[in-house]
């Protein structure tokens, strides 16, 4: 199964998408340092490289990186479709169960992979700054950008992995739910579309405050906010579970 | 068919039916394939050939009936049942465009679980005339080198069920041959052979049976048992040559078609006895017409 795993997650970095995902996440850092109207859109003025980390993850989790996600996961099982190559690897003894969970878990890293790809620009984009200890904050925790005063280069970093790795998470049922749409549409554009659509849908939903603890969407600032992280990262495991057996039913009776 | 029957067979499509919605695409369909059996599916565009390819190899789900593969349910028995499947389903067939030929067979045969196969794909790529390009990406590959290749992978794990759609479409007249070679070779091994083809004319001469399907329905199936020994021959002076044949003993059969002769029988004797009787033979071909026109028949009135 691992060697399957590690086969998905190669044909994955082959994608066009997923290379152009990554492109975009290891160049909007830098873009970032560079944009004149940082004090005008987050009133910031770059003291530290610690704080470029936050303002990739700030711009980017709005709609890029979600975008970004949602596309990979439905090309991961799209673009098979699309080239031909699915059936001649179901015509293989290979368990179609075995398959798709191989596909959901590559599209599940990917989250962590063109995040890891940002964080890495933003370290490199942020060393003009300095990455030392400084006075004020990364954006990522208490005080904000602003800050409580001195913020040591390990305190700093531990902030910055931490957000990372819960705005990974967070982007865990996109991909699911993406990867879901490819297989039910068997089309890349239309799982994404309809992937993007949903997350869409669930931040107007936001006007039902019933629903709002329900939404995936309530959950993407969580890299900001971690109160009560357990609790919100168990719920989006549960849709991430959902989404992906529900992707599992669905591609082991259906016709190819 | 008898349980026995179905137990020796290696391929067994049992009253398999199929509905997209409430649209009917294929009814009923039944038949069975014997080891070392080949079979053509011909009719027209529609008819569900593909459909019914795809059910056979597991790809899609009958909506009733079912599909035995050594015996083991293609559909209910999972995946195992296709360890004994080589298959192409579309042509051309795909790749990984970015990988090699070579490192498309690896793949495939990993996920066949194929013991030696760096010594399996070698040979395999020498049977198809593939090695100088064994190790160019695919993307750079011909049409007819992609399908070659797509049969080389579907021989790759020594199948002991071959099922093909249109296995020559695309290809030039050495390819043709090439596959009509390498299915002649199957089949002699005991693998039981299945392909669609709109080419009755190529694959008479040794199709075993031909089921011919019209509007989702298995409407007939032509044994083919004896139909090599039925020749057309273009000789001088037609009129007397047949009455010639006419009165030879070992000439099962003789008519004229036009300006041809159709006769079944030895055909070395029956040139030989044209020679002798002062006849030129100016050409002489197997007469696969027969099933040809039959077929065109038949969908006619289907």
């Amino acid at each position: 199964m691992l060697k399957l795993i590690g086969w998905e997650i190669v044909k994955m970095l082959h994608l066009r998408s997923v290379r152009l995902g990554l492109a975009a996440a290891f160049v909007l850092p830098i873009i970032w340092t560079l944009a004149p109207g940082l004090k005008q859109v987050y009133g910031l003025v770059l003291v530290s490289g610690w704080q470029v980390p936050s303002l990739a993850l700030l711009a980017g989790m709005e709609f890029l990186y979600p975008f970004l996600v949602a596309m990979a996961a439905a090309e991961v099982l799209g673009s098979e479709i699309s080239m031909g190559t699915l059936k001649p690897l179901l015509l293989r003894p290979l368990s179609r169960t075995r398959f798709i969970t191989a596909k959901l878990v590559a599209a599940l890293a990917y989250p962590f992979v063109v995040l890891g790809v940002s964080l890495l620009a933003a370290l490199f984009a942020g060393l003009p700054h300095g990455l030392g200890g400084f006075f004020g904050g990364t954006g990522l925790g208490e005080g904000g950008f602003a800050g409580v005063g001195f913020l040591g280069a390990g305190a700093a970093f531990a902030e910055v992995i931490r957000a990372y790795v819960f705005a990974a998470l967070t982007l865990l049922p996109i991909a699911g739910l993406s990867l879901m749409f490819a297989v039910w549409f068997s089309s890349t554009t239309a799982a994404a579309l309809g992937a993007i659509a949903t997350v869409l849908l669930m931040r107007l939903l936001v006007a039902f405050p019933g629903l709002k603890p329900l939404l995936l969407t309530t959950y993407l600032d969580l890299y900001l906010h971690p109160t009560d992280w357990v609790i919100r990262l168990g719920l989006l495991f549960i849709y991430t579970l959902g989404f992906g057996m529900l992707a599992v039913m669905l591609f082991v009776r259906k016709d190819v | 068919m008898s349980e026995t029957g179905k137990a020796a067979a290696h391929l067994v499509v049992e009253n398999v039916s199929k509905r997209y919605g409430r649209k009917p695409v294929l009814e009923g369909v039944s038949f069975s394939l014997a080891p070392g059996e080949v079979y053509a599916l011909a009719g027209p565009n529609g008819s569900g050939k593909t459909t019914l390819i795809r059910m056979i190899t597991g790809l899609a789900f009958p909506t009733s009936g079912r599909v035995l593969m050594l015996g083991q349910n293609v559909h209910e028995g999972g995946y195992r049942a296709r360890r004994y499947l080589g298959a192409v389903v579309e042509a051309p067939a795909a790749f990984y465009p970015y990988l090699t030929g070579r490192a498309n067979l690896e793949r495939l045969a990993w996920l066949s679980g194929i013991q030696g196969a760096a010594e399996r794909i070698r040979d395999v790529l020498f049977q198809l005339e593939l090695v100088a390009v064994a190790d160019q990406p695919v993307a750079g590959y011909s049409l007819g080198q992609r399908q070659r290749l797509g049969l080389a992978a579907a021989i790759l794990a020594q199948p002991r069920v071959l099922v093909l759609d249109e296995p020559t479409s695309g290809l030039d007249p050495d390819g043709i041959q090439k596959v009509h070679e390498i299915l002649r070779e199957q089949s002699a091994k005991g693998v039981a052979v299945l392909l669609s083809t709109h080419h009755l004319r190529e694959v008479s001469a040794y199709t075993d049976r031909v089921g011919i399907l019209g509007g989702g329905r298995l409407i007939d199936e032509v044994v083919m048992e004896g139909a090599a020994e039925r020749y057309r021959l273009r000789v001088s002076e037609p009129d007397r040559a047949l009455a010639v044949l006419q009165t030879l003993p070992f000439v099962e059969a003789a008519e004229r078609k036009g300006e041809v002769i159709v006769a079944r029988g030895p055909v070395d004797a029956i040139v030989a006895a044209l020679v002798n009787d002062g006849h030129r033979v100016y050409e002489v071909t197997a007469d696969y017409f027969d099933l040809y026109e039959y077929y065109r028949e038949r969908i006619k009135y289907a």
